[in-house]
Formats: C-alpha cells, structure tokens, sequence
C-alpha cells in the first residue's frame, strides 16, 4: 500500500512537471481551445492560423451535440474557448446563458457572410454565432439507372423506382419529406398531420431498398440504390465520385441545418476565439475550408472561390426560388409521434 | 451443510470475496437499478429526464406499432434457432464422434473467426451479398443468373447474418453434451434391437438434451438483441427491438422509453432461461458457461 501511495505521488509530481513545460511554450500568442467534430477543418488552415497569429490550437473532438452539451454544462461555460456545433443545440446553448455576446470589433470579415444563413432561429439577431457551413436537402439520383426525371419528393413514390432507394436514418428528415408533399412545415407539432405524414411514407415504403446514416453514398456509387436522400456531406463525397449524378433541389421546398461556431459564456481566451472566426471568414480561406468540408459554403465572399469541381454541390444555385425551412425542436409529444411513425415506416419497408 | 464447506477452506475471507460482491454491485446491480428507475421517468423537452414518475413509457409499449416489433424480433429470433440447431446440431455431433487430433483441428477452425471482430466479419457478408459482389459474379460466372440479384439489404440476408454468427454457440454447447456421451449406449440400444435411428432419438438425442437447450438459449436470447445485423445486412428494414432501444436512446433522447423496452426485453429473456430450467430441470445455469 505504501508503495502505491509513494509511485502515485511520484506520479502526480511528475504530471506537474510537464504540466509546467506545455504552459510555458504556448504563452507568446496563447492557446485557441476549439471544441468540435473531428475533421472540421484542413491541416493547412489551422497551421496558416497559428503561423500568421502565434496562437497554437488544441483540437477537441465530440461525437454528438449532445455530447458537447453535457461537457460544456460540466465545465459552466468555460474550458473552450470556441465550439462549433449544430443549430439545434446552440438555440439551447444560448437560452442556458453558456454562450457570450460576439465581439463584433473584432470581426472585420462579419460581412463575408451569406445572410440566407443569418437571422436563423437559434440566433435571430445575429449576436452569437458564426455560421461554419449548412446542409441542404437534395435528392441524388443516377440518370443511367433512373427512367423518370425527378424533381421533387412526391417522383421518389413513382412505382419505376421499386426498391432502389436509399435514405439517410433520420427522421425528421425523412418525416419531414412527407410533410414537404402535404406542404407543411417540417416543425408542426399537430400530432394529426405527423400521422398524415406517416400514412404518405406508407406509400413510398415500397420503393426503400436501404436505410442507413453511414457512408450511405457507396450504396449510390456502386448502384445499389438508383436514387437517395442523404446528408449533405455524402452528396459530395458521391458527386466526386460519381459527376454523372444529379442532384436535385426538391420542389416541394427545402430543408436544412447549419453548423455554425459561438464562444463560451466563461472562455479562457476569447481574444483568440475572435481571432480564429475572423479567420476563417476571410473568402481565400474559407473556400479551402468548404472544399475541404463538403458542406455548403455560408461565407458568401468565398463562393467565386470556390473550384468548379465543386461549385455545383458547394454553393447555392442563383435565382433559386424555393421555400427554404430549417428544421428546429419540436414538442416531447410531437417527437414521440415522429418516431412512432417512422417505425411504422421502417417495419413497412421490411415487408 | 455450506457453512462447514466453508470452513474447510481456511484462504476464503470475506476478504477474498469481497472484490465479487464490489463488481457484482457497481457493474451489474446498480446499472438495472438505474435502468428500472429510469423507465418509470418522464422524459424532458429537449434534453434529459425529470423525476417524475409515470407508466406512460410501460403504457407506449403496448401501441401495436412497438407491440409489432417485440413480435417481429420472436420470429427471427424462432427462426434464426431453427436454422442454427439445424447447422449447429449435426456439426457438433460429428465433431464429437472424431478422433482427438481432428476434434483439435475442427476446434481450431471454430475460433479462428472469433480472432475477428464480428463487426469486420458482417461487412464479409456485405461484399459477398453485394450487387455485382462475390456471389453475384460466382452465379454469372456458371450462367446462373444474367443480372445481379438483390440480395443484400433483405430478410434472408439477415436470416444469413445471424445464423453465421450464432452457430458456433450452438456447436460449442452440442459437442461439450455429446463429448460425454457414453457410446457404448448407443451400441447397447442397437444391439437390442434398435434401429440406427430409434437408438438416435431414444438415446443421443436424449442424453444430450441439456447441450442442444443450452445451445438454444445462447442462440435465442443473443438473437432478439442483435439489433446491429439487421441494420448492416437488413438496411434497416427489419424493426427489431434492438433497433428500437438503439433509437430511442440515440435519436429520440427519450431514455425513459428506451429504459422500458430494456425492462421487458429483459423480462421476456428471463422468461426463456426459466423455461429452459424448467424442461431440463437444471438448477443452476451451469451448462449455459
């Protein structure tokens, strides 16, 4: 047991020591606490920052919102000094008071941004958060394989397309779908027309060959599936290997999400939070973030940046004139019909 | 009578046992407790729960579209069992009948996949399944068949997929009953009279009985909770209550709900390894380790 306690101490003291060493090398421009999902951003973007700024970053990973929540209540704010994250999930962030105010002074790139991407629920008056790339709603489909030309929801029920479709495992996305076909919003919390929803999803069931949320665009390359609904960032990895694919902006209207970065009410740096969103606004290097990301571009300077490989699936069409709608929370009792319904869904497709 | 057993092994403190009862406790007892709670929990609006108790998750269960799945998850559990008794029980039969040198090298060949994730070995299954996979390029390849058949994301690939994976349970538990049977029985029965197959059913099938139950209850409790081989080989298309559970809890946030299905999954799963005490009248759950 003595041995224990003395290796332990030992141990601790060691820590210390190292401790001392890492504060020490970062102190001339100080650190950057980033707080997101794995693989946001391209080697060279961060490097460009600490080259250009002194700030060194340390990269933290979560897997889901949900996750970055929890920690960020744990830590009251504080421990990051940046955290990029999902609509969703910031409306919360902020309503919990664990987001601060952006020091507009000091982002003198501001303006770069798409304002189809600004005034949003989460945000209304554009005070916390930068918006860090969106996913839209498309549909993907291969014209070798399709007979049909699809413009909207309501083609993938067209009985050419039995079983050959694939669809993302979400479901308010694909509730949502129906919705789009009744011409309602993806956020109604009427209990009667989510079941609507579900009886329109009963039709299309048939057509279902695949649902899954990872990599579902392998399934759609190697012609598994004819035609999908999938996350934005697996419509372009298809689209890069695939360039004969369509992609289709749904007519019945579009849904999507935005990430978007916001600064923790208790950040040890905020300095350098301001620094780092200042720099990925500028256009040269948010086009590299984007093509890097595949996801839509919301820095609107960056989009003529933007390679023509990947204009088409990275930046808006012009003169797109669709109701766009983001999809936000709804009601516990509106959820849990949600999901009631797409379990229905899912056992019909079974059959 | 256990007292004095006890006594006679002077090492066994409470000491020495205490490490059990800790891990027992913190990792076994204490997360049902937290999962019985939790299903008796209203869930929150956006996130978490609030302590107030209800039956409604108890309640959610019984709509028929949940009710649907328990039943959908019964019968592929019935038929996956089937099928791997069918593959299982022969193979561990024979095994048992070979010489030692052989019944090393079979055994051999068994764990050999277990070296593999089963995750790895279900995406064998996806690229054989594949269009224009393995098995679709065998088939051609014979002329066979002309295009690609659908195979993957469909009821019989999941059937495949779970009977893949749960067969070597079922061998491991028919050979360890068949390894200890007496041959000369079977000789026995023959010699007075019995045909190959009366002497089959009368005594083999008999005496090793408790493996093949056995081997049924670590094929059939496994195969209601699977939830991963229907989403990888089914696509998602066959609901079974694993799905449900993983659902919920991931993509729903409603951790009460998920907690009560786990309640009666549990319960239904308890429900069978009492009846296999039952028919085979073994006390302890010895054959089943």
């Amino acid at each position: 047991m003595k041995k224990i306690m003395t290796l332990l101490l030992v141990l601790t003291l060691a820590l210390g020591l190292f401790a001392g060493c890492e504060s020490d090398k970062k102190s001339e421009g100080g650190t950057l606490n980033l707080f997101t999902w794995e693989g946001m951003f391209p080697q060279e973007v961060l490097d460009g920052f600490t080259a250009d700024t002194g700030i060194t970053i340390s990269y933290n990973n979560f897997d889901y919102d949900e996750t970055m929540l929890a920690k960020l209540q744990a830590a009251e704010g504080g421990d990051y000094d940046l955290v990029i994250a999902d609509d969703y999930i910031i409306e919360t962030v902020i309503d919990e008071g664990l987001a601060q105010k952006l020091d507009m002074s000091k982002l003198s790139n501001f303006k770069n941004i798409n304002p189809i991407y600004q005034g949003q629920f989460y945000d209304p008056s554009d005070e916390y958060t930068v918006p860090y790339g969106a996913g839209i709603q498309t549909i993907v489909y291969d014209p070798s394989l399709v007979d049909i030309e699809i413009k909207g929801y309501a083609d993938l029920m067209d009985p050419s397309l039995k079983d050959s479709v694939g669809i993302i495992s979400n479901y308010r996305v694909i509730n949502g779908l129906a919705l789009k076909i009744m011409g309602e919003s993806y956020n109604t919390e009427d209990i009667s027309k989510i079941e609507a929803a579900g009886e329109i999803l009963l039709d299309l069931a048939p057509n279902i060959r695949l649902i899954k949320d990872d990599n579902l665009q392998d399934d759609l390359v190697s012609g598994e599936i004819s035609a999908a609904v999938m996350y934005t960032s697996q419509v372009t990895l298809a689209k890069l290997a695939n360039p004969d694919l369509k992609i289709v902006y749904p007519e019945e209207g579009i849904g999507f999400g935005i990430m978007a970065g916001f600064i923790p009410s208790k950040a040890p740096n905020p300095d350098a939070a301001h620094a780092f969103l200042n720099y990925i606004l500028q256009p040269e290097i948010a086009a590299q973030c984007f093509e890097w990301l595949g996801y839509y571009s919301t820095t609107e300077a960056a989009d003529s940046l933007i390679n023509d490989e990947f204009k088409e699936f990275l930046t808006l069409p012009e003169n797109l004139n669709l109701d766009s709608e983001m999809i936000q929370l709804v009601s516990s009792d509106a959820e849990e019909a949600h999901s009631k319904v797409w379990t229905a869904f899912k056992a019909a497709t079974g059959k | 009578m256990k007292k004095k057993k006890r006594k006679n092994r002077p090492g066994l403190s409470i000491f020495s046992i205490l490490p059990l009862y800790l891990f027992t406790i913190v990792f076994v007892a204490f997360p049902l407790i937290y999962l019985f709670v939790l299903s008796f929990l209203t869930r929150a609006e956006t996130w978490g729960v609030v302590n107030q108790l209800t039956l409604k998750n108890y309640l959610g269960i019984l709509d028929p579209i949940y009710l649907n799945t328990f039943i959908e998850s019964f019968k592929l559990a019935i038929l996956t069992t089937g099928l791997v008794i069918l593959v299982g029980y022969p193979y561990g039969y024979f095994m048992a009948k070979l010489n030692s040198d052989w019944r090393r090298r079979m055994m051999l060949l068994l764990m050999i996949p277990f070296w593999i994730s089963s995750l790895m070995r279900l995406f064998g299954w996806v690229t054989m399944f594949r269009a224009n996979g393995v098995l679709d390029k065998f088939l051609m390849m014979l002329g066979i068949i002309d295009e690609p058949l659908k195979l993957l994301y469909t009821y019989p690939a999941v059937v495949v997929g779970m009977v893949y994976a749960l067969t070597p349970f079922m061998i491991f538990s028919v050979y360890s009953s068949a390894e200890k049977l007496d041959w000369s029985m079977v000789e026995a029965a023959r010699d007075l009279g019995a045909t190959r197959w009366k002497a089959f059913v009368t005594v083999t099938l008999k005496l090793t009985l408790p493996g093949l139950l056995s081997g049924v209850v670590l094929t059939f409790i496994p195969s209601m909770g699977l939830f991963y081989i229907a989403e990888l080989l089914g696509g998602n298309k066959v609901v079974l209550v694993g799905n449900v559970i993983q659902e919920q809890l991931m993509k729903s946030h409603n951790w009460p709900f998920a907690a009560a299905l786990s309640v009666v999954l549990m319960a239904l799963t308890s429900f069978v390894i009492f009846l296999y005490r039952k028919i085979t009248k073994v006390k302890d759950l010895e054959g089943l380790v």
